[in-house]
């Protein structure tokens, strides 16, 4: 246990941290409720519990967790300084979110059978099938429908289904060789479609539905994770000049016919024009960035909950109002290195399955981080999507958690083995 | 092998767009955020104010102008003074926003400044309440109600100035309106709609035709350019490349020197010597007043033209007797008057003394400065002297203080309202005393008034210097 306090500084900033957030939220409480103190020494006990195991049991990538749980932490300091109910929520939702870490790296060793072939049609099945039902039953909130309400509880099947798509990619880089190519015949023709196509077409349908319900981000995002795979593993030039120009056109088209893209679009532009209504969000956004300057205003002491949505979409500007541009480039370089572990990963695994997952998880990470950064400071339009490990939101916190599960499973090279002795038996 | 190549490339990618945020951000902050954060439609500004209380103003003498009661978004500003500084201090209302000085001073009566969030910090984490700092004004509360008082209701400014630091000692209007939010409330519209322009601050945005009292600076540029010794027989009137000048009452002076005609406010006297000045010197000597500036001040100040370009020869002679185009604000005739108690040098005008925190520790002090030399000290003496004929023996009289030599320059303007036979000139008066140490410079204007300026604005010029010097 020594060498935990001794050797690991990560570990012990993290802790410091919340030591800091939570005595400060302590005394920045009109009325000085000991709960809070009682709430941050639970957060700390449960990154110190589950920290302690990944060493003790030497479970893969000690810095995964660390990573995360710093960037959960700043998350939940401004969410509980904006709102402490919501703030204990999102603990909950944490406390939650690192059991279900734990759970699927457990089960992700111990059961693998994730990459079965007879998965391949299972995942995107699945994914449909939560689209639909989306659609149908879903609720419509802030111009997208993205909510699905089960048994009273309020859930974003994007979420799951961002899992489903990876699941998928990599399942199909693991057999593309082995699957059939389709066969049609039409007026006597026979039809070969190469199972490339199938998968290409499978993934556009992805998208197609988030167009549908006009989660614009999500599309974007599901085409970044696509194409770059593709990059990664498919050699045949051809195909991707094709899925460019697929996407080129698919995006020009979105931009010329689709009215809710072009305002999105006349926004970023100049979101002056129409301040009070359309270009609300986005110039509160920036009024925050700005009152922050480059050291912030103090925890507590700026006016982030002027902004709408700023416990889920906004929190970046929040964080950047109050901890400042150095802050917000702390949290960007804190992603950065998550991303850059997760690509460590890939690196040292030969399995396709694995690697291909573990490089999905990592971009997904990235690349959703960048969409939502880049439109609430105004780089790229705004397209509502959450922030991963700070945004509150259970749906958000448990399926990134359930990611880096796996990732997390994935680096500590068991589950790689089994499958090499599965195999060999 | 091939996928790793790539996927380090993607790694690369993604290192790319995570820094080209980065450099956004700092761009957005160096660059972009000043005109951002300025916007009205950020309501921090607001946010700020309610945080703590607001700060208090004073009179120099530590006078109580202006308050705040209250916590948070319920404070109340008070103004016990009602209206007596509405274009000094300004309000500050939740509802209409805020003037003058409550605007001027919004980050440091709200307590927004740097060193205040720091502060702000320490008070949060002892539980102590934040306050924003007070001001101490340069104003005499004791001579603003007087400047008011003698006012009498008649709309026109009174300006007093320290002539030495540039300190304004009173500077009242009229007319005023309550400043107090729930009178605001209650009056706005009626404010909005009055003839009398309530809103306008006269002392600092009133523009008026000098008049007369302009000959000062006319005197000053004849005396610089060697015209001292310019006589000219003064025959009640003069015709000027077909436009007649006549002297107040057409009276006629005879043989005239520079300084007699001063003292008798010779028009024709000075229409001929503005002829012979050319436009040149005229322009020049303006400037060096200050006219055509930006006067350095706490609260904007309306600027004073004199706007000639190819001036024709009826023009030279009207710019030369303050009528024409020239146009001045009282604040700008009270530093002519100041400039040349100083000995010819402009001193910056100013309205805050002092800043100071809730403990009385001195955050900002104001020192004279230096606007500007606008005449040399031998021809500030020359004026000077000249300036206490007109009062002795010439048509300010009224401004007379006894026992204290007095210097002034009385004028009566024509303006957009006056007929052909008068009746709504502004009456001026401008001077200073005690002459050989002067204390207190002071311009006085009772607008459309139709009284000469040595019959009412003399005596009030006196009663205020005399109030002060007593």
């Amino acid at each position: 246990m020594d060498s935990i306090y001794n050797v690991y500084k990560p570990f012990r900033m993290v802790m410091f941290f919340n030591v800091l957030a939570f005595t400060l939220m302590f005394l920045h409480e009109d009325k000085k409720d000991f709960i809070t103190l009682a709430w941050g020494i639970g957060i700390i006990l449960l990154i110190f519990g589950v920290y302690v195991l990944i060493k003790w049991r030497h479970w893969g990538d000690e810095y995964l967790f660390l990573i995360s749980s710093m960037l959960v932490s700043i998350g939940l300091m401004m969410i509980y300084r904006l709102d402490p109910d919501i703030g204990k929520r999102q603990i909950v939702w944490f406390a939650g979110g690192a059991s279900l870490f734990l759970l699927s790296y457990l089960i992700f060793n111990l059961m693998p059978m994730w990459n079965s072939k007879k998965l391949y049609y299972i995942y995107p099945a699945a994914s449909f099938l939560l689209f639909t039902l989306t659609l149908a039953y879903g609720r419509r909130i802030g111009g997208a429908i993205n909510w699905l309400s089960i048994a009273g509880i309020n859930i974003q099947p994007l979420e799951v289904i961002k899992l489903l798509f990876i699941f998928f990619t990599a399942s199909y880089y693991k057999h593309r060789e082995s699957l059939k190519a389709l066969s049609l015949k039409i007026k006597g023709n026979d039809f070969r479609i190469k199972s490339i196509y199938i998968y290409g077409v499978l993934s556009y349908i992805h998208m197609g539905f988030l167009v549908l319900q006009r989660e614009w981000g999500g599309a974007l995002l599901f085409f970044l994770i696509y194409f770059t795979l593709l990059y990664i593993f498919e050699s045949n030039l051809k195909f991707m000049l094709a899925n460019v120009f697929f996407a080129g056109a698919g995006s020009l088209g979105g931009i010329l016919f689709l009215s809710h893209i072009q305002t999105r679009i006349d926004i970023w532009l100049n979101p002056w024009a129409d301040i009070s209504g359309k270009g609300y969000q986005i110039t509160q956004s920036l009024f925050a960035i700005g009152s922050g300057g480059f050291f912030g205003t103090g925890i507590g002491l700026g006016s982030p909950e002027l902004i709408p949505e700023v416990h889920t979409d906004f929190i970046f500007s929040a964080i950047c109002e109050e901890m400042g541009i150095f802050g917000g480039t702390g949290v960007i370089l804190l992603y950065l290195l998550l991303v850059y572990r997760g690509i460590k990963i890939s690196l040292k695994i030969n399995d396709i399955f694995y690697k291909a997952l573990a490089l999905g998880i990592s971009i997904m990470i990235g690349f959703q981080t960048f969409i939502i950064i880049g439109g609430v400071v105004k780089m790229i339009p705004l397209t509502g999507i959450t922030l991963p490990f700070i945004s509150y939101g259970g749906s958000s916190l448990i399926s990134s958690f359930i990611a880096l599960g796996i990732l997390q499973a994935i680096s500590s090279g068991k589950s790689i083995q089994m499958e090499e002795t599965h195999e060999g038996e | 092998m091939k996928e790793n190549k790539k996927a380090l490339r993607v790694l690369a990618a993604v290192c790319v767009l995570f820094l080209s945020l980065i450099g956004y951000l700092t761009y957005f902050e160096v660059f972009l955020k000043e005109s951002v954060v300025a916007n009205p439609y950020n309501k921090r500004h607001w946010e700020y104010t309610n945080d703590k209380l607001r700060g208090s103003i004073y009179d120099r003498d530590g006078e109580l102008l202006a308050y705040s009661e209250g916590k948070g978004a319920q404070q109340v500003r008070i103004y016990p003074y009602e209206g007596l500084y509405s274009h000094v201090i300004g309000y500050y209302s939740i509802i209409y926003g805020n003037s003058f000085l409550e605007s001027a001073y919004q980050k440091e009566l709200s307590g927004n400044t740097p060193l205040g969030n720091v502060t702000d910090i320490k008070n949060k984490l002892t539980g102590q309440d934040s306050y924003g700092y007070n001001l101490q004004l340069t104003i005499d509360h004791t001579l603003q109600k007087k400047a008011y008082e003698l006012l009498k209701g008649r709309n026109g400014a009174i300006v007093a100035i320290n002539p030495s630091t540039g300190e304004i000692l009173a500077m009242a209007d009229n007319p005023v309106f309550d400043t107090n939010e729930s009178d605001l409330v209650e009056n706005w519209s009626s404010l909005l709609e009055s003839d009398d322009s309530p809103f306008l601050s006269r002392s600092i945005q009133g523009l008026y035709a000098p008049g007369s009292t302009y000959k000062i600076i006319t005197a000053a540029a004849a005396i610089e350019n060697g015209y001292e010794d310019y006589s000219f027989e003064d025959k009640g009137s003069v015709i000027i490349d077909g436009m007649t000048i006549k002297n107040f009452g057409s009276k006629s002076y005879g043989f005239l020197d520079i300084s007699k005609a001063f003292a008798l406010s010779s028009n024709t006297y000075f229409a001929s010597l503005g002829v012979s000045l050319g436009e040149r010197a005229l322009k020049a000597s303006a400037e060096n007043f200050g006219l055509n500036k930006k006067l350095p001040f706490e609260i904007s100040v309306t600027q004073s033209t004199f706007p000639y370009k190819n001036m024709s020869q009826t023009e030279l002679a009207a710019a030369a007797i303050g009528q024409g185009q020239i146009l001045a604000t009282p604040l700008q005739m009270g530093m002519v008057a100041s400039t040349i108690a100083n000995g010819g040098i402009m001193m910056e005008p100013h309205l805050v003394k002092r800043i100071t925190d809730i403990n009385k520790n001195t955050l900002y002090s104001s020192s004279a400065k230096a606007f500007q030399t606008a005449i040399s000290p031998e021809t500030a003496e020359k004026i000077s002297a000249m300036m206490v004929d007109a009062v002795e023996s010439g048509t300010g009289k009224n401004a007379k203080i006894s026992g204290i030599s007095t210097a002034g320059k009385t004028g009566t303007a024509q303006n957009e309202k006056s007929g052909t036979d008068g009746g709504s000139e502004h009456a001026w008066f401008v001077g200073f005393a005690p002459a050989d140490e002067p204390e207190i410079a002071v311009a006085v204007i009772l607008e459309y008034d139709g009284s000469t300026g040595g019959s009412s604005a003399a005596p009030i010029a006196k009663s205020l210097m005399e109030f002060w010097l007593k």
